[in-house]
């Protein structure tokens, strides 16, 4: 539990910093000061209880001998080799969630029957975690990259669909009437009103399914996977190296942080009419 | 002299999901001829904005026709360009984006529709505001930009569904003497809903009184006050009279439609 201490933290502070109103800009140097005190406190309480014995080395291994494993690791390139191949894999399988599932979502909104069509497996699907998927792709497709990606494919490309479903059926239906009342034809419709109307809504669906496909990507590399960040903090456990095992943790929540900047660079960059609602 | 636009013992209901079905309109019929400014004036509720989006074709009279130069509306009339009272503009386009949307659907060259859109823009006085999004703007300017994107569109008729009642009296006045003044230069035929008698005492050659639910026509009054119409005119005798004929009609249907609802 402590050791997720500071990892709690920056996930707390990112979504302060997320709430776009006047209050967030009077709070916000308040709530900085508030979480950095925070964070300072759990490590102390890291510090004092791992020096003084309170807590065994077995249970919780000191912040220094972490800090020791964090050199060794990344010193090595061993480190940066699991990112990259985590990584790889979560882009891979999310890039092809999103190509079928967007295309799907929208159909599926405009067209009623490929949601007749498509309905029945969405909702037998939904409900399976992507591990239950371990067995049937390691038969199909063995243990190389290609589970991997089909297994973050699986575990994604439903909640892209269901997003992109939801806020294709919400653009709003004046707006399609404007436009065919300046003469708009079906094809001008969908590019022009629908596409661009259900595009926050769809953007906002990748960015919450992002996350998903990294859990995704680390249970199906602590199954079966020789690199990866999964895999090296499954290997860390057999070798009895909590340090290790830390460091694993703690890289995964930096590139998953990492991962989330960017889409929201990426948001701004596509959503430039909702600037005012990102600053 | 053919109307140019025009309903014919036109109905309409609506099937309510629960309860008894809606008689919004109830066997309207009223001719409009080319060129003229006719205001629809009457009660909340009374089948005003049911009236404008069937002209629009949004929706179909439940019995009679609707026409446009004597043939009938029977689905979306690009001819009846509309202003919604709740703007409608296109969040994701700048404000030249939406003005230049009905020339860009109809495959007008770029170079074309960006000059026609920057003649409707300075127009409506919002140069230096092309780059704007809608969010960007204020209610009144935000109108101006559904005015110019409906005229650089040029359709053939303009409905107005209470266009300025969302904005305040002087932003209102400035629109009014705008809206006249483009009327003057192109003559266009304007359909144009109000709850405010001065508005339209202010903006029309004709108006037409609709009674409470469901709606009919109560009457419908010329209205010859000499134009421009400034605050001479409308301290005028002939003012006055026309305003208080006009609000003893309007008056008995609102006494009248709140007994219906209470
Ligand atoms: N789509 C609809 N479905 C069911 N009933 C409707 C629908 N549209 C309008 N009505 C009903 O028809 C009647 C007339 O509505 P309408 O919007 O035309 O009134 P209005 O004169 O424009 O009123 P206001 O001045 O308040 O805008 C109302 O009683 C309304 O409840
Ligand atoms: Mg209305």
């Amino acid at each position: 539990m402590v050791t997720l201490g500071p990892v709690d933290d920056t996930a707390s502070a990112a979504v302060v910093t997320e709430q776009g109103d006047l209050r967030r800009k009077i709070a916000v140097p308040w709530m900085r000061l508030i979480s950095l005190a925070s964070v300072v406190t759990v490590m102390t309480l890291w510090y004092v209880s791992t020096e003084y014995g309170w807590i065994l080395p077995i249970f919780l291994p000191k912040p220094a001998t972490v800090w020791q494993e964090a050199q060794g690791a990344f010193a090595g390139g061993l480190l940066l080799t699991d990112v990259w191949m985590s990584s790889k894999r979560v882009f891979l399988g999310f890039a092809l969630a999103g190509i079928v599932a967007i295309p799907l979502g929208v159909a599926m909104a405009i067209w009623a029957p490929a949601k007749a069509i498509l309905d029945p497996f969405v909702s037998l699907l939904r409900p399976l975690p992507s591990i239950t998927w371990i067995p049937l792709t390691m038969l199909w497709l063995g243990i190389g990259e290609s589970q991997k990606v089909a297994i973050v494919f699986m575990g994604s490309w439903i909640y892209i669909l269901l997003y992109t479903y939801e806020s294709t059926k919400r653009v709003d239906p004046l707006l399609i009437r404007a436009a065919r009342n300046l003469g708009a034809r079906d094809i001008d419709v969908m590019y022009e009103v629908i596409f661009p109307g259900a595009l926050p809504g769809i953007i906002t669906g990748l960015k919450v399914t992002l996350a998903i496909s990294w859990s995704c990507v680390l249970s199906a590399e602590m199954v079966a996977a020789q690199n990866g960040l999964g895999a090296m903090i499954w290997q860390a456990k057999d070798w009895g190296n909590l340090a290790l095992v830390l460091v694993g943790m703690l890289s995964i929540s930096i590139t998953v942080l990492v991962a989330d900047q960017v889409a929201n660079r990426i948001e701004r960059l596509l959503l430039p009419w909702e600037r005012d609602r990102h600053q | 002299m053919h109307p140019i636009l025009s309903a014919e013992h036109v109905t309409k209901v609506f099937a309510a999901g629960r309860g008894d079905p809606v008689v919004a309109v109830d066997d309207l019929s009223v001719d409009i001829n080319e060129g003229e400014f006719v205001c629809l004036l009457g009660a909340s509720g009374c089948g005003k904005s049911t009236m404008l989006n069937m002209f629009a074709g949004f929706t179909q009279p439940t019995n009679g026709t609707v026409c446009l130069r004597g043939t009938p509306i029977t689905s979306i009339e690009p001819r009846c360009g509309m202003v919604f009272q709740s703007y409608a503009l296109f969040p994701w386009k700048t404000v030249r984006g939406n003005v230049e949307f009905g020339l860009k659907v109809r495959r007008v060259s770029k170079d074309v529709r960006r000059e026609r859109a920057q003649q409707f823009i300075d127009m409506v006085k919002l140069t230096g505001f092309e780059d704007h999004y809608p969010t960007e703007l204020s209610g009144g300017m935000q109108q101006r930009v559904t005015l110019a994107r409906l005229l650089a569109n040029d359709p053939e008729v303009l409905l107005m569904d209470e266009p300025f009642a969302a904005l305040d009296a002087m932003t209102r006045q400035v629109m009014q003497e705008e809206l006249l003044r483009i009327h003057d230069a192109n003559r266009k035929t304007t359909v144009f809903i109000t709850h405010s008698i001065d508005e339209a005492l202010i903006l029309s050659n004709r108006i037409v009184v609709m009674s409470a639910r469901p709606g009919r026509v109560k009457a419908i009054l010329p209205n010859d006050l000499p134009s421009p119409r400034h605050v001479d005119v409308q301290l005028s005798p002939e003012y006055a009279d026309l305003k208080r004929q006009i609000w003893q009609l309007v008056e008995s249907e609102v006494r009248h439609h709140d007994e219906t609802n209470n």
